[in-house]
């Protein structure tokens, strides 16, 4: 696992709207190859690095040097974790669509626009703050000391 | 047409968290300022005499807990009796549990006994916290 630097997080936060209108247009047309697409995504900035975020590039060419420059940072750390939680209702929508299971599929996806858009309009991240809650009941994520 | 009404249902989700958030945001819970509780080591260690301490309960995954850090410590640079001191229970799960701890930033008013003054979730607001402790402080 790469480690990133701290990032502009207006950055996420483009990234967190961009998820949002994907996660709204599969809930619209029940598209579960596009679902499947964020999935992999989500996995990716979770597990390897938030770099190969398309929407991260996108950011830094169109709209960063459009922005007036901020010297504020965001903790790589919390952002990953963020990727994370959407990785995980992703899959289980992907799989829900696929099999034929559509509330399921709708129910999981639901769940990952809410926090998207929670992430995108307010820069809030729910998984995040409930860190401590979501370990007690899963211990996979306690990490190495 | 489910999938409408699935996305209008997210929307208005959303939209109730984020309002019931930003309503808790700061908002300082006065303790029951009973007997001293059997506080966790690493909390007690923190504590500075005389005067109140606020321990603030940070994890590795909280962005918000950053901005708390920057109020708190402000605040307590400019009053008397006043300390501030981060405590990461990314790995502690216990003692945030023990306390009661759900979300994380929470900040614990403690005094050097171990009473637990107030205790404030999410980025604290510097005045309403500052006049909430003043009778608190020597």
């Amino acid at each position: 696992m790469l480690k990133d630097s701290p990032v502009d997080p207006r950055g996420p936060r483009f990234s967190a709207w961009m998820t949002t209108v994907i996660l709204a247009i599969v809930l619209l047309t029940g598209w579960w190859r596009l679902l499947a697409a964020q999935t992999v995504l989500f996995a990716m900035c979770a597990f390897i690095s938030l770099k190969l975020n398309p929407w991260g590039h996108v950011y830094r060419y169109a709209i960063q040097p459009r922005l007036t420059p901020t010297t504020e940072r965001e903790e790589a750390a919390p952002l990953r974790f963020a990727q994370g939680v959407g990785f995980v209702f992703a899959l289980i929508g992907t799989l829900g669509y696929a099999t034929g299971l559509t509330t399921l599929g709708m129910v999981a996806t639901g769940l990952a626009l809410v926090a998207a858009l929670l992430n995108a309009a307010l820069g809030l991240c729910l998984g995040c703050e409930m860190y401590l809650v979501l370990r007690r009941y899963v211990p996979a994520l306690a990490r190495p000391q | 047409m489910t999938g409408v009404w699935a996305l209008l249902g997210a929307l208005a989700v959303a939209g109730a968290i984020g309002v019931l958030l930003k309503v808790r945001e700061g908002r300082i819970s006065s303790s029951k300022a009973s007997a001293v509780p059997d506080l966790p080591a690493p909390v007690r260690d923190l504590l500075v005499a005389p005067g109140v301490t606020l321990v603030q309960l940070s994890t590795t995954f909280c962005a918000p807990c950053r901005h708390a850090k920057v109020v708190l410590r402000d605040l307590a640079d400019r009053t008397d009796g006043l300390t501030h001191a981060e405590l990461d229970v990314t790995n502690l799960p216990d003692v945030a549990a023990s306390l009661g701890v759900m979300r994380t930033p929470t900040t614990l008013a403690l005094t050097a006994d171990g009473t637990e003054v107030l205790r404030v979730g999410g980025v604290p607001k510097r005045d309403t916290l500052l006049a909430a402790l003043r009778p608190h402080l020597p």
